[in-house]
């Protein structure tokens, strides 16, 4: 993967969760993976196409994307219902967003799709994982981590 | 809040009529919430451009102000500005983005979109958008 590609996603996910959760965020260690695999519970996806393809999959626990819908809404959600999904998915596109803005200001052309949620049945990975090579952006938050996957691949 | 100074209450004081076209019902949540604490209604909302365009031909003429997020499955927002804009031309459409195409953005106004809002939403900046659509509006009457 480009190195051009990852500070947009660093950049982005800083900003976006800063902006709607109000909280002091830490970034851990950027690590590189075989594969883009959830490993977290909660995973939502966004496709990348355009002078790429490739996914950002977004991975917490269950227990961290409540407490992060809870914090979105301003609410204390009871159970990660439609609107905890919701807002999971939201989170997705948003930072996804801001990322494709910030790479199409350097130059890139990049797309997306909207956000795609799996959770529970989906234990494991297994329907989801992307065999691409995957930056893994580690984000501590004081409801737990996130855990940002960026699997891109220039198209030939 | 005072109706009266309320950016969503009409002269006669009954609100203006707003309808939520998104494809997150998290969206939807909270810009009704910002929108109804500043004297507006929500008309309807709809969870694609297929349904907000069905919706909105329902609603017509009782709609005062669409927002319109650009991402979404079936039919994306700027389609279904285009689709609205064909079914009534003076209709005020407001887009909602978490930009990533601005290129989109650009070819809504160009279409006709009145305004953008950028997620993440904040709400002094989703009401200073919507009031100068409402204000421009206004003096168009």
């Amino acid at each position: 993967m480009r190195v051009e590609y990852i500070n947009p996603f660093v950049e982005a996910s800083f900003y976006v969760l800063k902006e709607v959760l109000g909280t002091e965020l830490r970034r851990g260690k950027l690590c590189m993976r075989e594969a883009a695999k959830p490993r977290l519970g909660v995973t939502s996806r966004v496709g990348l196409s355009g002078d790429v393809s490739g996914w950002v999959l977004i991975d917490m626990s269950r227990e961290t994307a409540l407490a992060v819908a809870s914090a979105m809404n301003e609410e204390k959600l009871p159970d990660f219902d439609e609107l905890a999904q919701a807002t999971i998915g939201e989170l997705t596109n948003m930072i996804t967003a801001n990322a494709v803005t910030r790479l199409h200001a350097a130059g890139f052309n990049f797309d997306l799709t909207p956000p795609f949620l799996f959770y529970g049945a989906y234990k494991g990975g297994k329907r989801i994982s992307i065999n691409d090579e995957a930056l893994i952006i580690p984000i501590e938050m004081p409801m737990g981590t996130v855990e940002i996957n960026v699997a891109v691949r220039e198209k030939e | 809040m005072n109706a009266e100074s309320a950016a969503g209450v009409k002269k006669n004081g009954t609100p203006l009529q707003v309808l939520v076209i998104d494809d997150s019902m998290f969206i939807i949540k909270q810009l009704s919430q910002i929108l109804t604490s500043s004297g507006f209604a929500i008309a309807g909302s709809a969870s694609d451009g297929e349904e907000g365009l069905q919706k909105y031909k329902e609603l017509y003429p009782r709609v005062d102000l669409v927002t319109l997020d650009i991402t979404m499955p079936k039919m994306d927002g700027v389609a279904t500005l285009e689709k609205i804009m064909e079914f009534d031309d003076k209709a005020n459409v407001i887009m909602v983005t978490a930009l990533g195409r601005q290129d989109l953005v650009k070819k809504a106004l160009l279409t006709g979109a009145r305004n953008y809002i950028v997620k993440p939403l904040d709400r002094r900046k989703v009401l200073e958008r919507v009031e100068m659509v409402v204000r421009a509006m206004r003096n168009c009457i």
